[in-house]
């Protein structure tokens, strides 16, 4: 009897959590309608902001993908002196106000930076281009996928590893035909979101890019700009970038469930089959 | 009979702090960003929130709880008093408009016209900010508009984040009001744009129609006029209110 009667609270605070989670979203859509969502699609502002959103977020995504995997695969199966602080600093952008690894960027990157003189010799200047951007996103969304990446490598049962190797197959092929595939699903939940940080990353590149129309000038940069002079133009566009987000994390979602190699069902965000 | 005393002693100063709270009510002022430095030096009681005047102004047709809303031009401030919003603004000062370089003036920036020189990373902020539509007022003015604007690198939200990209030493040039030139002293140097082409830079103040404490702001408002307040501001590098004839 006491059961059942506690039985309710969980679900409750699930709805209540539900609900604040999805009114802000909802309440977008309530108040623009569809016809401004369609007027927005074909303002040149956001068409312009959906390329450099797609090509900085893009390129930033890759980066983090191939730096990141060999990263996150060595700080989870090797065992060295000071890996526990390895693991630490990689999670430390995460840490950081996003206006904060703006200014870092700077710090390290810019005319006058620590590695400002090197560029310049170079004739390579970053901050106020492109390059700047995908700088700030894959600074900021790196932490997420290497966390997650990290944690499903150190999923993989070591014994099939050996086993791999024993059987005679050298570290190379060993990894991407045997410890791919098992990380897989981790490594992709971590993809999905390191992107979905990446796609709405404002403060540092709104710092160290800056915003320009066309060049630095990502989603979420337009509608902070669009805000001050036509607050429902910025609430339509909000919801070009919220109907965006979801597309394209359906797609992995979508490209996930039917590529999964384990017949349990996986939640989109974490590891652990969902009952 | 000491338990009653304590409990006096309590009350009195209870009452005392809630009488002086009633007299002196603190009230919500939202200002553009150049006046950061110069308001609370006129009235430190208050409490300020300074940010690009425009993106105030969208917070105040949003509901924001301000008082005051005091505009680096008057076009915001009677925008809002046509949408009924706030009462009918005041000129209560005026400003200049300024390039800044970074010290080492790595551009080698010494005029307007030299904007114009290919490769410069100019910083202005958007349109829609006040500083912003004065420095396109500026450009018009010399019929440079094209030539300059295509050394444009970023767009701010506000001022005195064009200033701090220019003192930071990673734009070379940037259009700012000159009073906020001042309040970095060392970091920039002043480029002065010629008189003929300065635009006609007033700032604006009302009272928010949604205030809570109406008398106070109103009080503000009058404080702002009076010639200790005035001083204050030329002290800073503004204007006079009213331009000497």
């Amino acid at each position: 009897m006491r059961r059942r009667a506690l039985g309710w609270v969980p679900v409750a605070a699930a709805a209540v959590t539900l609900g604040f989670l999805l009114l802000p979203i909802v309440a977008i859509f309530v108040r623009t309608g569809p016809d401004a969502l369609l007027d927005q699609l074909s303002n040149p502002v956001v068409q312009d902001a959906f390329v450099v959103t797609l090509k900085t977020s893009g390129v930033a995504q890759l980066l983090i993908l191939l730096l990141g995997t060999p990263t996150a695969y060595v700080l989870a199966t090797r065992r060295f002196r000071g890996r526990p602080l390895a693991v630490v600093l990689v999670e430390l952008p995460l840490v950081l106000p996003p206006a904060v690894a703006g200014l870092g960027l700077f710090a390290a990157f810019g005319r006058l930076g620590l590695l400002g003189s090197t560029l310049d010799a170079f004739g390579v200047s970053i901050p106020f281009t492109q390059t700047a951007v995908t700088f700030a996103v894959a600074y900021v969304a790196s932490p997420l996928y290497i966390r997650q990446a990290i944690a499903a490598f150190e999923a993989v049962d070591p014994n099939v590893v050996a086993a791999s190797r024993t059987l005679g197959a050298g570290p190379a092929r060993t990894f991407f035909r045997v410890v791919l595939p098992l990380a897989r699903v981790g490594l992709i939940a971590g993809l999905a979101l390191s992107f979905a940080r990446g796609l709405g990353e404002f403060g540092a590149t709104i710092m160290f890019a800056g915003s320009l129309q066309g060049i630095t000038q990502t989603l979420p940069l337009a509608i902070y700009a669009e805000f001050d002079v036509d607050f429902d133009a910025a609430l339509a566009m909000g919801g070009v970038l919220v109907g965006i987000s979801i597309l394209l994390l359906a797609g992995l979602h979508l490209g996930l469930s039917w590529r999964s190699s384990s017949t349990a069902s996986r939640s989109l965000f974490g590891l652990s089959p969902s009952a | 009979m000491r338990r009653a005393l304590v409990l006096f002693v309590l009350l009195l100063a209870a009452l005392a702090t809630a009488a002086s709270a009633a007299t002196r009510a603190q009230i919500t002022v939202f200002a553009a960003a150049s006046l950061t430095d110069v308001f609370p030096r006129i009235d430190a009681a208050e409490r300020y929130s300074f940010g690009g005047s425009n993106t105030l102004s969208a917070q105040i047709q949003q509901g924001a709880p301000a008082d005051v809303f005091a505009s680096a031009n008057m076009t915001l401030p009677n925008q809002l008093y046509a949408k009924g919003l706030c009462s009918r603004p005041v000129v209560f000062t005026r400003n200049t408009l300024v390039i800044v370089v970074p010290t080492s003036n790595p551009a080698g920036v010494h005029s307007v016209y030299d904007l114009t020189r290919g490769g410069i990373k100019l910083v202005v902020a958007g349109p829609g900010v006040p500083v912003g539509s004065y420095t396109l007022q500026v450009l018009r003015n010399m019929n440079l508009s094209a030539a300059v604007l295509k050394n444009v690198v970023s767009q701010e939200t506000d001022v005195r984040e064009v200033l701090a990209k220019v003192a930071m030493g990673e734009a070379d040039a940037g259009f700012v009001y000159s009073t906020d030139a001042r309040t970095v002293p060392g970091k920039v140097k002043v480029v002065k744009v010629p008189a003929w082409a300065q635009p006609k830079v007033q700032y604006g103040v009302c009272v928010v129609s949604s205030s809570g404490d109406k008398t106070s702001a109103q009080a503000f408002v009058r404080r702002l006029l009076t010639r200790q307040a005035q001083a204050k501001l030329v002290a800073a590098g503004f204007l006079p209110r009213i331009k000497k004839r």
